[in-house]
């Protein structure tokens, strides 16, 4: 084998206390992909970032094509060769897919500091056929689907080769943990293409996927990369107990619920409709149960959850709690009935990131927290410390800012929200499980599971089939806006299969 | 089923997350406010010892009062991440009724001034929530209409002459300190309360860092928003009315040259403008360095033109040196 495209040699990074990368090496080949697994918080995305100018090592080398490099900035690294494809997708929405992928560089289209169009689409469609993506270079950046954004990204990443005329080395953070069945099959199948001409590093929780397209995977704890494995050689089990130092729970990491629900009904929905979005759907959400909707993205589940919690209008259609028709215009009324809401987008809906973990948690019920006008703040701090013993958080005080906990403890900061209120009845899960590592993922498992079987009503949706199977006790499948499958808790569970067919 | 969630053995060690954001310069942050007042009254008491006296002080306070009223309504709209520019504009109108209305129906003229200016902003407030539009525009406007109603109704200076006495005693002293600056303090401390220890402040707070966060944990940031702008009403009309104390007449530009140094105040004690950060204390002392600067550039006989560049300088500095940059990449 030649000389590693890219070596990393004793890379670290702190953050004020935090050691967030210790003394990190490893190395990538040409053509190869590689992957990165590990907890949240354990360090890659930090090592991704240094290798992409956007933070800046302590110590240690990064080696590229046998020279060392210290990107300052993205634009940096660009010119030595490494193209980085965020979390956060960094497109602007109001352009061409052209003027994204050839922004900072135009080189030709760019005469005069004026575009010449038709040059910028040529150059702009080279990289798209590199992907084979059928995205036209013209079209507004906003018009595309999320995937079609991903991929978009990537061939900007690949743009690159023609600067340094040198393999590229691609790192995908990420690429697929937004993304539904079709758009992830669309993602790992371009990261195989993408090996035909360039180094790839692709980091992903799902481990299935890792196992699928990495040559080698690279596995990092508390900082440190402790292992590397070749694909042949192991399988998620190895992989789960690298990563964790231990054996997941088969109980909480699988299991469905086996118990069935109470008899009385908490939720019900008659021919709730929106326009453009759903419609007709009707279904009866019991005390005690979890009720799962199965859907691809855009299918109308998220907007149905959201008509559920006053986020958005339902057009027509009757929503009954507890007997009684409810109306609800906004989310502060559904939260006066009782019913709570976990957003899929944590970071921008689901906590106030510059506030502290305790004005988080007691947000929704201030008005129980009352004494005379004012808010008990003894009491709050101890209702507060509480649920952060019950849910195991891990943060430093209950004053730190919700936005340095890891998405594990956000997400449980985002459920303690909810579970403080008194007469919480139904709880409603947008992707509770999204961006947690499997850790995380276990401990939400067995949080939704108590909560049913501590009376709530839980409707959820949740990232893939096979978790809406573990999850729930009954499943609704969603497509194209009306209610496409029923599977009753009182019927066996559904196979993947089986629900899958009434999605596609 | 054991519900024994696999978990860490010890709770309360440090996060394993490691995007703590960095610390360092907070203190100086934080207290640059204070060190800038400190600094400019020590600087210009030796430039000018009378400036120190008790008497000079006192009238730096009575100087500060308007200012602190409008400063400490705009602070509450500011951490909602809003602003309301009409505040001076309702101020002048405020005086001008408070001027046509005292001598004709006596002190209950003064409640139906301050229920008007209440009801002025409550309806910015509104037309800025339910029309979606953002409240620097709908003030903006505010602006603009109060001033020509003040103007069309008001033509020139009012003199207030029967019934004086129900808006006098703002402009005298009680044991050495103005009743303006008492009643301005007063006020302070009211709202500076309400932020810190009833559930519209933790909303105002939610808000202004992450609105849709706020409004997805249940928070009804419409009604908390029309509330805040129901105060900035409330505050101009009660800065009229200390204006026409101080006048002993209302005029329809009274509180005209008072907007960019109330926006200051609140900026440069620290305040951040993009929301969700800040305080009334910090605005006190933003209220107090505006005012030393006004009431000293007089004293050293600087030319009065040059009062709105030592604004402009102190606010870009504030900004630069207070602004959150982790939160706010995106500035608009």
């Amino acid at each position: 084998m030649t000389e590693p495209v890219l070596r990393v040699e004793g890379l670290s990074k702190s953050f004020a206390a935090v050691r967030a990368l210790d003394d990190v090496s490893l190395d990538v080949r040409s053509r190869e992909v590689v992957g990165l697994i590990g907890e949240n918080g354990a360090g890659k995305s930090t090592l991704l970032k240094v290798l992409a100018g956007v933070l800046r090592a302590d110590r240690g080398r990064v080696i590229v094509h046998g020279a060392p490099v210290s990107p300052a900035n993205v634009a940096a690294a660009a010119a030595c060769g490494i193209g980085i494809v965020f979390q956060e997708q960094a497109l602007l929405p109001n352009v061409t897919v052209a003027e994204n992928i050839l922004l900072g560089h135009e080189g030709r289209a760019l005469r005069t500091g004026f575009y010449d169009w038709r040059t910028l689409y040529a150059l702009a469609a080279t990289q798209l056929e590199k992907l084979g993506a059928e995205i036209s270079p013209s079209a507004l950046t906003a018009t595309l689907s999320f995937a079609e954004r991903q991929l978009v990204e990537i061939a900007r990443a690949l743009a690159i080769e023609e600067r340094t005329r040198r393999e590229p080395i691609i790192l995908l953070d990420e690429p697929t943990s937004m993304l539904d069945v079709n758009g992830i099959e669309t993602v790992l199948g371009q990261i195989e293409r993408l090996r035909r001409r360039a180094s790839v590093v692709f980091v992903s929780h799902r481990l299935d996927e890792v196992l699928r397209v990495a040559d080698r995977i690279w596995v990092m704890v508390n900082g440190r990369c402790i292992a590397m494995r070749e694909r042949a050689m192991c399988d998620i089990a190895d992989l789960e107990r690298l990563m964790l130092g231990r054996e997941l729970d088969a109980g909480c990491q699988q299991q469905a619920p086996s118990s069935t629900h109470g008899p009385k009904v908490r939720l019900s929905v008659r021919e709730l409709g929106r326009r453009n979005s759903y419609r007709g759907v009707s279904f009866d959400l019991h005390a005690g149960e979890v009720l799962g909707i199965a859907e691809l993205a855009g299918s109308g589940g998220e907007s149905l959850c959201r008509a559920l919690f006053g986020a958005e209008r339902a057009d027509v259609g009757e929503i009954i709690l507890d007997g009684r028709p409810v109306r609800l215009r906004e989310p502060a009324e559904a939260v006066g009935h009782g019913i709570g809401y976990v957003p899929a987008e944590r970071r921008l809906e689901g906590v106030v990131g510059g506030l502290g973990v305790r004005q988080n948690m007691t947000l929704a019920h201030l008005d129980e927290l009352r004494r005379g006008p004012f808010i008990d703040v003894v009491g709050e701090l101890r209702l507060v410390k509480n649920w952060i013993d019950r849910l195991r958080i891990r943060t430093p005080t209950a004053e730190t800012p919700a936005n340095s906990l890891s998405g594990g403890n956000q997400q449980k900061v985002v459920l303690a929200k909810w579970l403080i209120g008194r007469k919480l009845k139904v709880l409603i899960l947008d992707h509770p499980t999204r961006g947690l590592d499997i850790g995380a993922k276990a401990e939400m498992f067995a949080l939704i599971h108590k909560l049913a079987r501590d009376g709530l009503g839980v409707l959820l949706v949740a990232d893939t089939v096979d978790e809406v199977i573990a999850l729930s006790h009954s499943i609704i499948v969603m497509k194209d806006g009306v209610v496409s499958g029923r599977f009753p808790a009182s019927a066996a569970k559904p196979s993947r299969l089986q629900v899958l067919e009434r999605m596609l | 089923m054991a519900p024994a969630p696999p978990t860490n053995q010890s709770p309360a060690i440090p996060p394993d997350d490691h995007v703590l954001r960095p610390r360092a310069g907070w203190a100086a942050k934080r207290f640059a406010p204070l060190v800038v007042l400190l600094s400019l009254l020590i600087a210009v008491g030796a430039i000018e010892p009378s400036f120190l006296s008790p008497y000079a002080l006192n009238v730096l306070a009575d100087e500060s009062s308007v200012i602190l009223i409008l400063a400490t309504a705009q602070t509450v709209v500011i951490l909602l991440g809003g602003i309301d520019l009409s505040m001076t504009a309702v101020a002048s109108l405020a005086s001008v009724l408070t001027a046509l209305a005292l001598p004709a129906i006596g002190p209950s003229a003064l409640v139906g001034v301050l229920a008007l200016t209440t009801l002025i902003g409550a309806v910015q407030g509104l037309i800025h929530t339910r029309g979606q539009a953002p409240s620097f525009i709908v003030t903006l406007a505010g602006l603009g209409a109060w001033s020509g109603l003040a103007l069309t109704i008001g033509q020139t200076t009012i003199p207030v002459a029967a019934g004086y006495s129900a808006v006098g005693w703002l402009a005298r002293s009680s044991i050495g300190v103005p009743n303006s600056f008492c009643l301005a303090l007063a006020a302070l401390i009211a709202l500076a309360v309400a932020l810190r220890w009833l559930p519209f402040g933790r909303h105002v707070y939610a808000i202004g860092m992450a609105e849709r966060a706020a409004m997805l944990s249940g928070v009804p940031v419409g009604r908390v928003k029309i509330l805040g702008f129901a105060l900035t009403g409330l505050f101009s009309g009660l800065a009229g009315l200390a204006m026409v104390a101080r006048s002993s007449s209302g005029s329809p530009t009274i509180a005209d040259s008072l907007l960019l140094p109330t926006i200051a105040a609140v900026v440069i004690g620290g305040t951040s403008i993009t929301g969700g950060v800040g305080g009334l204390g910090r605005t006190f002392i933003g209220a107090l360095t505006i005012t030393v600067l006004r009431v000293a550039l007089a004293t050293i006989g600087l030319d009065p033109a040059y009062e709105p560049i030592a604004y402009g300088v102190l606010v870009i500095a504030a900004v630069a040196l207070t602004i959150d940059r982790s939160n706010a990449q995106i500035v608009k």
